[in-house]
C-alpha cells in the first residue's frame, strides 16, 4: 500500500467544533452512520469518511466533498451513533465552515458565524435604512406621513423608484452574483478534490439533471421521503418535510408577488394597463397571494421551530447557523404581517417603525445570503447536480 | 459474631470463592436464584481457555462441593433481607419450592410421560421442556425440579399421584448467621429486543451469542447440530454481529470484553461442524486479550473465517428465511449488502443487579457493576464487578474469598 502522510490539522477541526461540530472527537469510526444513513451510496459512503476527516483536520478533504451536501440532516445516524458523536451534526459543521470560507469579504463569513457578529450585521442595513428615512422625511416635510385623503402609504417614505428598487435589486443581483462564485469555486474544487473523475458511458446534459434534481429535491421533496426510511432507530420518526415545504411555498409566493409589484410598477411607466399600485386592496389576487405567502411561511416557521425545539439533544443541536435563518425569517415575516396590521389599524408610528424593520430584516436575509444557511439553496444544488452528473447520489 | 461466609450466586465465580473459603475452614453458605448450581457456564457449548466442554469444569467444582461438609447451598433461593453489619449479619433467604423429593430421583420416565410444554429459558426459547425437568445431564443438584404453572390438569392429576412430588410444597424463609458476604451475582445477556436497528429479535435465524451455544452444545435444542432455527437446516454461510449492544451509549456502554473471542470461538463451532460453511465476522475493533492473540491468528489462518472491520447497523429479515446484513468495510470504504443464512448477535453482558432491587447495600455503577463495598465486609466477585471470561471470573472468586476469609478470620 503506498504511503501517505497526513499533516493533522487541529485548528480546523476547532473551526469545525465551534461551527457546531463539537462532538466530533467522539468518533470511534465503528461506522454504523454510513449505514444508518439511507442516502449514501454504497460506493465510499458517508458520513463516517467525513467523522475522521473532521477529527485530523483535513480541510482540503472535506471542503472538497460533494457528500457533505447529499447529507439531507434526517439525524438517522446520531439516533443509531454509539457514541454520541452526532455524524449528522458534524456534516451540518462542514457546510457552516463553507458558508463562512467560501466567498469574499469573508469578514461577513465571520461576523455570520457567532453572535458576536450580529450587531454588526444589524447597524449595516439598519442606518441604511434610517439615512434613507431621514433624506426623505426632509423632503416630505414629515416622518411618519399620511396621505392628502389620511391613508398610511409606505411608498412616501420608502419610495420604490429610488430607495427600495435599486437598494434591492443592487442587493439581489450582489448575491445571485456572490452565489454563482460560490457555485463556480465549489464546482472546481468537487472536479479537482480527489483525483480526476472521468464518466463512462452515455449521459445525459446537465439541464436534464438538474430539472430532475429540482423536481426531486424542491417540486415534491422525495429526498426528505428517503431521509426517513433506513434502519429502525427506535426513536420518533423525524421528518422536516412538511415545515421545509411550507417555507419554500411561502418564499416562493412572496418572491411571485414582489417579481409582479415591480414589474408591474415599472411596466406600468410604459404601458398604464398594466400597472400596480400599492397598497394593493386586500381582496386583490396578488394581494390574496401575498397574504397566503406569509399564512403559509408563519405556519412553516412554527413548525420548524418547534421541531428545533423537541430535539432530543441527546442526538441533535442546532446550532447557531441553524437559529440565525429561522430568526432572520421570523423577523421578516412578523414585521412583513405587523405593518400591514398596523397600517390598517391606522397606528402610524408603529407602522412606519415596523415596517423600517422590515426592511432592514429583508436586507439581511438577501445580502448575507451567500453566507448564511439560506445559501444552501445555491450549494447544495450545485454539489447534487455535480453527483448526478458523475453518477453519484 | 459469625465465621461463616455467604456466597451469592452460584456461577463459576461464587463456586469458585465458596470452595476455596470451605477448604480454608470456614463454614459456606451458597444461595443460587436458579434451580440448579453452574450458572452461565453451564449454558456454554465450550469455553475458555482449553475450549473444555462446561461438564468438564464443573464437575470437579461439584465434587468438591459434594465432599466438602462446610458447604451448605441453596438453590431456588434468594436473599431477601439482610441485617446487622460485618462480621454480624443476619440474612433472610427465601426459597422458593421445588416440588420435588430432597433425594436424586431419577424421575426422567416420569416427566416424559407428562404433557405440559414449556419455554425452554436454559436454551433462551429455542426449545421446550416439561414441567419437570432437569436443565442438563450434568445438572448440579442431580434432582428434578418442578414448574406447576405449565402442568396441565391431567398432569396433575399425575402428579399428585407421584410419591417423590409434593405439589403442596411452598415457599419459605431461613435465616442464616455470616460474618462476610461474597456478592457473584454474575450476568445477563443484554436484551436483543432494545436493538432495533439490528432486527429487536424479531428476524427469523438471527440468533444471539447465548443462542448459538446452545444451538452448538449436545445437550441443547438440537443435539449440537448447527442449524437454523426456522428450518433446521444447516447454514452456509453465517454472520457474527460484534457489539450488538455492548460499546454503545445507548445500550451498554462498555466494552463486555469476551464476545471476540466468544465469536472467534463459535466460529470454530460453525468450521468444525459444517466444513463447507463460511463465516465473516463484522467488528469495531477486535480485543484478542493476552494468550488469546494465538486463538485470533488461528482463526485468521483457517480461511474460514473473513474480519470485516466495520459495524453491522441493519439486519432485516428476507426471502427464504435468510438475513440481510449491512455494513460499511470502513478499511475500503464499500457500504456492504449481504445476505446469510444464519446471524449471531454478539450481545453483550450486562450485570444481572442491573435494573434490579438488589436487598444487600451494594455501590452500583450507573450500568449495575459492583463498585466498592469492602469496607462493610462484602466482596464481589465475577462479572458482577466488570465482564470478564471464565478464568478471570474464577480468579475474583478466589480474591474475594480470601478477603472475606480475613474479614471473619479469629471471631
Amino acid at each position: 500500500m503506498a504511503k501517505v502522510t497526513l499533516t493533522p490539522d487541529s485548528g480546523f477541526a476547532r473551526e469545525l467544533m465551534d461551527a457546531g461540530g463539537d462532538s466530533l472527537k467522539k468518533c470511534y469510526q465503528c461506522a454504523t452512520c454510513s449505514v444508518a444513513c439511507p442516502m449514501a451510496p454504497a460506493n465510499n459512503p458517508y458520513p463516517r469518511k467525513e467523522m475522521v476527516w473532521a477529527s485530523w483536520g483535513q480541510k482540503d478533504k472535506l471542503m472538497a466533498d460533494p457528500d457533505i451536501w447529499l447529507c439531507h440532516n434526517c439525524g438517522n445516524c446520531a439516533e443509531l451513533c454509539p457514541r454520541g458523536a452526532k455524524p449528522a451534526d458534524v456534516m451540518a459543521a462542514c457546510r457552516n465552515v463553507v458558508y463562512k470560507n467560501l466567498v469574499q469579504p469573508s469578514k461577513v463569513g465571520e461576523w455570520m458565524s457567532s453572535p458576536k457578529g450580529l450587531p454588526m450585521l444589524f447597524l449595516i442595513p439598519a442606518i441604511l435604512w434610517l439615512v434613507i428615512w431621514a433624506i426623505r422625511a426632509a423632503i416630505v416635510g414629515a416622518w411618519f406621513p399620511r396621505t392628502e385623503d389620511g391613508r398610511i402609504v409606505f411608498g412616501q417614505i420608502f419610495y420604490g423608484d429610488y430607495t427600495i428598487d435599486p437598494i434591492f435589486m443592487i442587493t439581489f443581483f450582489g448575491a445571485v452574483y456572490l452565489l454563482y462564485k460560490g457555485c463556480s469555486k465549489l464546482w472546481n474544487s468537487f472536479k479537482n478534490g480527489d483525483g480526476k473523475l472521468v464518466v463512462i458511458g452515455p449521459t445525459k446534459p446537465w439541464y436534464y439533471h438538474l430539472l430532475m434534481l429540482l423536481w426531486e429535491e424542491v417540486g415534491s421533496h422525495k429526498k426528505f421521503d428517503t431521509c426517513t426510511a433506513g434502519p429502525k432507530t427506535g426513536q420518533p420518526e423525524n421528518n422536516r418535510k412538511f415545515g421545509h415545504m411550507c417555507m419554500i411555498i411561502g418564499f416562493v409566493s412572496l418572491m411571485i408577488v414582489t417579481a409582479i409589484v415591480a414589474g408591474g410598477h415599472w411596466v406600468g411607466k410604459v404601458v398604464p394597463v398594466l400597472s400596480i399600485e400599492t397598497p394593493m386592496p386586500l381582496t386583490f389576487p396578488v394581494k390574496l397571494l401575498a397574504n397566503f405567502g406569509a399564512v403559509v411561511l408563519l405556519v412553516g416557521l412554527v413548525v420548524l421551530t418547534i421541531r428545533r425545539k423537541r430535539q432530543n439533544p441527546k442526538f441533535f443541536a442546532s446550532n447557531y447557523q441553524d437559529w440565525y435563518l429561522l430568526g432572520v425569517i421570523w423577523l421578516v415575516a412578523l414585521t412583513g404581517c405587523l405593518s400591514q396590521l398596523f397600517r390598517l389599524a391606522d397606528a402610524v408610528h408603529c407602522a412606519y417603525l415596523v415596517y423600517y424593520l422590515h426592511l432592514v430584516f429583508v436586507w439581511m436575509l438577501f445580502a448575507y445570503l451567500p453566507w448564511s444557511k439560506l445559501g444552501h439553496l445555491a450549494y447544495r444544488t450545485c454539489a447534487l447536480l455535480f453527483v448526478r452528473m458523475y453518477g453519484r447520489g | 459474631m459469625s465465621s461463616a461466609i455467604l456466597v451469592v450466586g452460584g456461577g463459576f465465580a461464587g463456586l469458585t470463592a465458596a470452595i476455596e473459603a470451605a477448604e480454608l475452614g470456614h463454614d459456606v453458605y451458597i444461595v443460587e436464584k436458579t434451580p440448579f448450581l453452574g450458572g452461565r457456564v453451564a449454558q456454554l457449548n465450550k469455553y475458555f481457555p482449553k475450549l473444555c466442554p462446561p461438564s468438564c469444569g464443573l464437575e470437579i467444582q461439584f465434587q468438591r462441593i459434594r465432599n466438602n461438609p462446610r458447604i451448605k447451598f441453596f438453590t431456588l433461593a434468594e436473599v431477601t433481607a439482610l441485617s446487622g453489619s460485618k462480621g454480624n449479619y443476619t440474612v433472610q433467604v427465601t426459597l422458593q419450592p421445588r416440588h420435588t423429593a430432597a433425594h436424586a430421583v431419577d424421575l426422567g420416565f416420569f416427566a416424559s410421560g407428562l404433557e405440559g410444554e414449556a419455554v425452554n429459558d436454559f436454551d433462551f426459547g429455542l426449545s421446550t421442556r416439561k414441567p419437570l425437568y432437569k436443565s442438563a445431564p450434568f445438572a448440579f443438584p442431580s434432582r428434578y425440579v418442578l414448574d406447576p404453572k405449565s402442568l396441565t390438569a391431567a398432569d396433575k392429576a399425575k402428579a399428585a399421584s407421584c410419591k417423590f412430588i409434593n405439589l403442596n410444597e411452598e415457599a419459605r424463609t431461613i435465616e442464616l448467621q455470616v460474618g462476610s458476604i461474597v456478592v457473584a451475582t454474575g450476568w445477563k445477556p443484554y436484551d436483543v429486543t432494545n436493538l432495533s436497528n439490528l432486527g429487536a429479535g424479531t428476524v427469523k435465524n438471527c440468533i444471539t451469542n447465548m443462542q448459538m451455544e446452545r444451538l452448538a452444545s449436545p445437550y441443547g435444542p438440537t443435539a449440537g447440530k448447527i442449524v437454523r432455527p426456522s428450518d433446521h437446516v444447516p447454514p452456509r454461510r453465517v454472520c457474527f454481529v460484534q457489539c450488538a449492544g455492548s460499546r454503545d451509549q445507548n445500550h451498554l456502554n462498555y466494552c463486555s470484553y469476551i464476545c471476540c473471542m466468544a465469536s472467534i470461538k463459535q466460529c470454530f463451532y460453525v468450521a468444525e461442524a459444517l466444513p463447507d460453511a463460511h463465516c465473516d465476522i463484522f467488528y469495531i475493533d477486535l480485543r484478542a486479550p493476552g494468550r488469546y492473540i494465538k486463538t485470533l491468528d488461528k482463526a485468521r489462518a483457517s480461511g474460514k473465517v473473513s474480519f470485516i472491520k466495520g459495524k453491522v447497523a441493519n439486519v432485516e429479515q428476507i426471502e427464504g428465511d435468510r438475513v440481510r446484513v449491512q455494513a460499511e468495510d470502513a478499511v475500503r470504504g464499500e457500504k456492504l449488502t449481504l445476505d446469510y443464512d444464519l446471524v449471531v448477535l454478539a450481545t453483550g453482558m450486562q450485570p444481572s443487579l442491573s435494573q434490579e432491587n438488589c436487598p444487600l447495600p451494594l455501590p452500583l455503577d450507573e450500568e449495575g457493576f459492583v463498585m466498592g463495598g469492602e469496607e462493610a465486609g462484602i466482596f464481589a466477585a465475577g462479572c458482577a464487578v466488570m465482564p470478564l471470561d471464565v478464568t478471570r471470573s474464577a480468579q475474583t472468586g478466589t480474591a474475594a474469598a480470601l478477603k472475606a476469609v480475613q474479614t471473619v478470620e479469629g471471631r
